[in-house]
């Protein structure tokens, strides 16, 4: 409610500065707009050169400009056909943990966002929780690398655990996206709970008093009332979740190894392709970032306003 | 019967090393079916009361009861209470007839179609039968007021608590409003009990008030016997707009000396004194009579300071001696409508003594109140 | 889940009390015992920890901890219990195929080792010139953008959009964005510093450049983030200050200089924070640049260090003290600012 008053409100202050801008435009009105289409050039055009180099041949990747599109004799799908039947297999993996893993993690941090926020209980016990929740947002993944490993390879051994279902015929490599999935979900859960938490400290605490006064308990509260006002976070916390576990590489270089295996995510199958011994093959590369890039610039076009209100949190 | 209990009600708030007693040692109790407004200062400790009421508080000390039931631990949700919001707290994304319903289902076993009726039937009761499909967002700020007034009805509670439920109304629909909820309440019999700042609301609405000051009871009685009857200082200046004027006064042989003036008082008032001589003088504005002359010693002159017309009365502002300047002491009268009294003119005040309280300047106890011996009308009880 | 702490609750209670309604909150209060609290009934063990935990942590203590007491304990091993566990390691000799470290006999030898090895010194220092130098040069950026479109410009989601897009994509495909802008003899960068005489430089061949040029690509791709928080912290200021400051008769630099960056502390410290923390984490971008553990020259931080020397190398005890290395950097960072926090009474 407040938030959209407040928007309102800046809305007013901006068409204010735009009527003022309008009444005077001046030299220095002209420089800002060229200064901000110089820095929307500099902020594409390393898009733009990958995307029309991706288009061209070998030849043409050398001969013409690196931003300019290729001639009609410089165009060729053919490094994207490569491209896509190089990561189409690492795609799939990605998505095979990418989606439980941001699901999951949204649910639990709005359910623990909701514990530590909403119920009545003391905040000098609180606020030490939630600073401790809050740091681990901030911890360099390198700190528990090893421990890691040592933890999916000796003391949780999903390979032999699960031997049933690699029975079935599932190359047991996909043990490693199961790791992915409760790897991302644990280190997900202190970003999630802080986006929730944020949100829910804004929800009328007289709307909740009257909940639990109308009898219902703390689950029904979540149930009826907290949940169904959530949907708006859901989605910024879906979103930024989903951004952040498809493009890492970090864990699964850790966790999944070797960009040969069946079970290797896109991240994975990209960082290295391209390479070879004769020199790097650009177009390919170029092909295959636009296609590794095309879930998270999807979200991002289609959801832009909750993309940066998820990073700006 | 729900008959509500406070039995040496406590809280006290931790903010850091400091201990702030919010509510102190308050015991009271609220019969089945009364209808007690809650009124005092902000900061007074009546929002907190009524949170520890409605479970939203913890109670420090003291034992709260409901139908001879210690209830002090027993949670929000098990209270069998309704509360109404000063915000409203509808839930902005059901419609009006699942904000009413919610209660039922939340807290009884009642089948759906049951809690359909009863909503229908508290819809028709408020008047708002045509607006139980719309959203929160969608009424205006008297309607919601309905819509929370009915999501607390809907539910049959053993009590009612309203937390200053009309103070986001404007003026014209908070007096509707006032009247309308004294009549459902009287309909419904539910024990209520209604936290105000406002006196016009406690005066009015209120089979009894308590009043507030600084987390203690200063008094709990019909609004007509805290009015004439006060118990103390606070009391008296609290209610009633303008508020009693106030003289410190020492008693000297059957005479209240003030830096003003004298007041002698006759061996009937004084009995009731017993040895206190530190004492304050309390006369009410509408029992000071404006007079042509002098005529006896509960006559003073007086010059007019200032005058301000209200058009049905006039509040004016009297200087016992205006050459002291600042310092003079004033004196604050109604007069009705019609008198004219210019500004600048001497004037009599005759202060009668059968209106007259005095307060222990110590410890600012009421020893004696007026006497009502020639208001026949007024029923305290 | 909560059907089976329900369950579990209500095993672990007296079987006499069988008859009673076993609460949704997973406590067991029967109408009996509500009604004479005072009665002298055994609310039963369970009942009993649950009122004592409840009137030391408060009175729905029990009730929430449904809520949030298994993430956080997954969370809190994960996080923490690696890190302690991180650090058990880094204090062995664990290195090569074995299993397992050999807890038996801890010593600093790996950390002694670190501060003899010149690899871990230079990549320390690239650490905190990445860290400092990214940090600043983003936050400038981020600060002149925010301000160019905080002054009521017409398209201003179109821009703001653009500006933001880098920040939606992953450092592995950034990464080869800009190995393709670096490119010797068809990148763009060499391209338009040739306009101007210049060049053509390797610049990531070239140890003096590579890590302002690494730097300059990160900067690329978050300055569109420090834009957004700087963005809500000047639509926060009240537009009375530019008319007073207006008023005053301050230039517009002076206005922005003396009135308006000042009221930004705060933006300033919470992107900071996030941008270091994004610089520690840049080793996704240094190895996809080469597509293996080793960056280029002159660009190793500590980051890509503790990988190579436990996964390439595999000596796991190295890498750990590495690591913890990396972590008390970033404790060191987000100590302070969570404390900050604190005081303001946000968290």
């Amino acid at each position: 409610m407040s938030d959209t008053e407040s928007r309102t409100d800046g809305d007013a202050a901006v068409t204010a500065r735009i009527r003022q801008n309008l009444e005077q435009t001046t030299v220095e009105d002209v420089g800002l707009y060229v200064v901000l289409l110089v820095m929307a050039a500099f902020y594409l055009v390393p898009i733009e050169s990958g995307l029309v180099t991706s288009f061209k041949t070998g030849t043409a990747v050398i001969e013409t400009a690196p931003f300019a599109p290729p001639g009609p004799s410089g165009f060729t799908l053919a490094k994207w056909q490569a491209a896509v039947d190089a990561l189409l297999r690492g795609m799939g993996n990605s998505l095979l943990y990418a989606v439980p893993a941001t699901v999951i993690s949204a649910v639990v941090g709005s359910l623990m966002a909701y514990g530590l926020t909403i119920p009545n209980w003391k905040q000098a016990y609180k606020a030490p929780l939630l600073a401790i929740i809050i740091a681990g947002i901030f911890i360099p993944y390198q700190a528990v690398l090893v421990p890691l490993t040592q933890f999916w390879s000796q003391w949780v051994e999903l390979t032999s655990l699960l031997s049933f279902v690699w029975a079935l015929g599932i190359p047991n490599d996909y043990a490693g996206i199961i790791e992915l999935i409760v790897t991302h979900v644990a280190y997900g859960i202190p970003m999630c709970t802080l986006l929730f938490r944020t949100y829910y400290t804004n929800l009328s605490e007289e709307m909740i008093e009257s909940a639990r006064l109308d009898g219902a308990s703390l689950r029904r509260v979540y149930r009826r009332i907290v949940l169904p006002l959530s949907g708006p976070m859901f989605a910024v916390v879906l979103i930024y979740q989903f951004t952040q576990i498809w493009n890492d590489l970090l864990f699964t270089l850790v966790l999944v190894a070797t960009e040969s295996s069946p079970a290797a995510p896109v991240v994975l199958i990209l960082a290295g392709l391209g390479s070879s011994l004769e020199g790097q093959d650009f177009a390919l590369r170029m092909a295959g970032a636009f296609l590794a890039a095309l879930p998270t610039l999807a979200v991002y076009i289609f959801f832009g306003d909750e993309f940066a209100e998820g990073v700006a949190a | 019967m729900a008959t509500l209990e406070l039995d040496s009600v406590t809280k006290v708030f931790q903010d850091g090393n400091d201990e702030i007693v919010a509510v102190d040692d308050v015991s009271a109790s609220v019969d089945d079916g009364e209808f007690l407004v809650v009124v005092g200062p902000s900061g007074c400790g009546k929002s907190t009361m009524l949170r520890m009421i409605a479970g939203l508080e913890s109670i420090t000390s003291g034992t709260l009861s409901l139908a001879d039931r210690v209830i002090n631990d027993v949670k929000s949700q098990d209270r069998n209470i309704a509360m109404v919001f000063q915000s409203y707290a509808l839930y902005p994304h059901m419609s009006v007839r699942e904000n009413m319903s919610f209660g039922l289902e939340e807290s009884t076993d009642i089948p759906d179609d049951e809690i359909q009726q009863m909503v229908s039937e508290t819809g028709e009761l408020l008047g708002i039968s045509e607006l139980l499909d719309r959203k929160p967002s969608e009424l205006s700020g008297g309607q919601q007021q309905r819509v929370a007034l009915g999501r607390a009805i809907v539910r049959d509670p053993e009590v009612f608590l309203m937390d200053e439920p009309l103070s986001n109304l404007d003026a014209k629909l908070r007096a509707q409003m006032r009247t309308e909820l004294q009549r459902l309440q009287d309909d419904l019999g539910v024990t209520t009990i209604y936290v105000t700042h406002d006196q016009t609301e406690a005066m009015t609405m209120g089979d009894r008030i308590a009043i507030l000051n600084d987390g203690r009871l200063q008094q709990i009685s019909t609004p007509l016997e805290c009015y004439h009857k006060p118990a103390n200082k606070f009391v008296a200046g609290f209610l009633g707009e303008p508020s009693m004027n106030f003289f410190d006064v020492t008693l000297q042989d059957g005479v209240l000396r003030g830096d003003s003036f004298e007041y002698p008082i006759s061996s009937d008032v004084q009995a009731n004194l017993g040895d206190t001589t530190d004492l304050v003088l309390g006369i009410r504005p509408e029992d000071i009579e404006l007079v042509e002359s002098a005529s006896g010693d509960h006559d003073f002159e007086t010059v007019v300071d200032v005058i301000e017309p209200m058009g049905d009365e006039n509040t004016v502002y009297l200087q016992f001696d205006p050459d002291a300047g600042e310092d003079a002491e004033t004196l604050i009268a109604s007069t009705d409508g019609f008198t004219r009294v210019p500004e600048g003119d001497e004037v009599i005040a005759q202060i009668p003594e059968d209106a007259i309280h005095i307060f222990d300047r110590a410890t600012g106890d009421a020893l004696h109140n007026r006497s009502l011996d020639d208001a026949e009308t007024i029923d305290l009880e | 889940m909560f059907d089976n702490l329900r369950r579990l609750f209500a095993a672990l209670s007296p079987s006499s009390r069988a008859d009673e309604e076993v609460r949704p909150d997973g406590g067991v209060v029967s109408e009996e015992s509500a009604r004479q609290p005072d009665s002298g009934s055994d609310p039963g063990p369970v009942g009993r920890v649950t009122e004592a935990l409840n009137s030391r942590f408060g009175s729905d203590f029990t009730e929430s901890s449904v809520f949030w007491l298994l993430p956080f304990l997954l969370m809190a091993l994960f996080v923490y219990g690696a890190i302690i566990w991180n650090l058990l390691i880094s204090l062995t000799d664990y290195r090569g195929f074995a299993n397992a470290p050999d807890y038996s006999n801890l010593d600093f030898e790996m950390y002694a080792r670190a501060l003899g090895d010149p690899g871990f010194i230079d990549a320390a220092i690239n650490t905190f010139v990445l860290l400092i130098g990214f940090t600043g040069v983003t936050l400038v950026v981020g600060l002149v953008l925010a301000i160019l479109i905080d002054r009521g410009i017409r398209f201003e989601n179109s821009f703001r959009t653009i500006y933001l897009l880098p920040m939606s994509l992953s450092f592995v495909v950034t990464a080869q964005f800009w190995l393709w802008m670096y490119n010797y003899n068809n990148g763009i960068v060499n391209s338009v510093i040739g306009v101007f005489g210049l060049g053509p430089v390797s610049w990531l061949g070239n140890q003096a450049v590579v890590l302002p040029a690494i730097i300059f690509a990160l900067m690329w791709q978050f300055s569109g983030y420090a834009m957004v928080v700087y963005l809500a912290g000047l639509r926060a200021i009240p537009s009375e200050h530019y008319e007073a400051a207006k008023v005053d008769g301050a230039s517009t630099m002076k206005m922005y200089w003396r009135v308006i960056i000042p009221q930004l502390k705060g933006a300033t410290i919470s992107a900071a924070v996030v941008l270091m923390v994004f610089a520690m984490k840049a080793f996704d971008f240094l190895y996809s640049l080469v597509g293996g553990y080793r960056p280029p020259n002159g660009a190793d931080i500590l980051a890509t260090k503790m990988v190579r020397e436990a996964y390439a190398n595999l000596n796991w005890a190295y890498g750990s003290a590495i690591a913890i290395v990396l972590f008390a950097m970033a404790l060191s960072v987000i100590g302070p600012y969570l404390v900050y926090e604190y005081r303001r009474d946000n968290l």
